[in-house]
């Protein structure tokens, strides 16, 4: 494939262009961003309860009684990934933009980020824990 | 020894349309270096529990551990 001089250029960083946000909702430590970034750690920690009776009744719920939320994350043993950055892995933006039209979101929730712009480490955990506790109905048997 | 080279020509999107982004994850318009998103999420069938409405097991020290009792008192 041939290209000409000018596509050949390399731009250090490029700059992302939006016409046109719209985002209807926004909530539990969600963020939408404009602009460039250097460090996100999004952590989220839930615990779904479905049932019956009251909290205040049937009890609390507490993190510390399931151990998905204290078990360490899986580690992915590749030295050439987990160092970041390899010498060996060059780029070039031959274009000094990103263009998108129009970005329609209907909610952002659980921190959830959108974000225009670069940004250097992006690391996100989540910890869903679903308990679903349903009465038995003794009138059927 | 990998060498890897990436070359990033034009890129324009029209739309994006997005129900909804949740539990920690990210729409980015935009270069990151290092991304990492983990996601944990427990459903399994003992989570049904269908009987008489027992407490949840409570933790050791739940006493010291922040409940909803704890936070209710702020109210």
């Amino acid at each position: 494939m041939k290209f000409s001089n000018r596509s050949l250029e390399c731009f250090p960083v490029r700059t992302s262009e939006i016409a046109f946000v719209n985002v209807i909702s926004l909530a539990s430590a969600s963020i939408v961003q404009i602009g460039d970034r250097g460090s996100t750690h999004a952590k989220l920690r839930a615990l779904a309860v479905q049932r019956k009776e009251d909290h205040s009744t049937a009890g609390e719920a507490y993190f510390e009684s399931y151990d998905i939320f204290s078990r360490p994350w899986p580690i992915i043993s590749d030295p050439w990934l987990q160092s970041g950055q390899p010498d060996n892995l060059n780029r070039c933006n031959h274009s000094p933009r990103i263009s998108v039209g129009c970005v329609s979101v209907i909610a952002l929730s659980s921190s959830s980020s959108l974000h225009v712009g670069n940004s250097y480490s992006v690391v996100g955990e989540a910890r869903v824990k679903h308990i679903r506790q349903f009465p038995q109905d003794t009138t059927i048997m | 020894m990998v060498n890897f080279t990436v070359h990033n020509h034009q890129l324009c999107v029209g739309r994006i349309e997005v129900l909804g982004i949740a539990s920690s994850s990210l729409l980015q318009v935009g270069d990151t270096r290092r991304m990492a998103l983990y996601s944990m999420f427990d459903t399994p069938p003992e989570s049904v529990i269908v009987g008489s409405m027992a407490p949840l097991p409570e933790p050791e020290g739940a006493e010291a551990a922040v409940g909803e009792t704890t936070v209710t008192d702020f109210l």
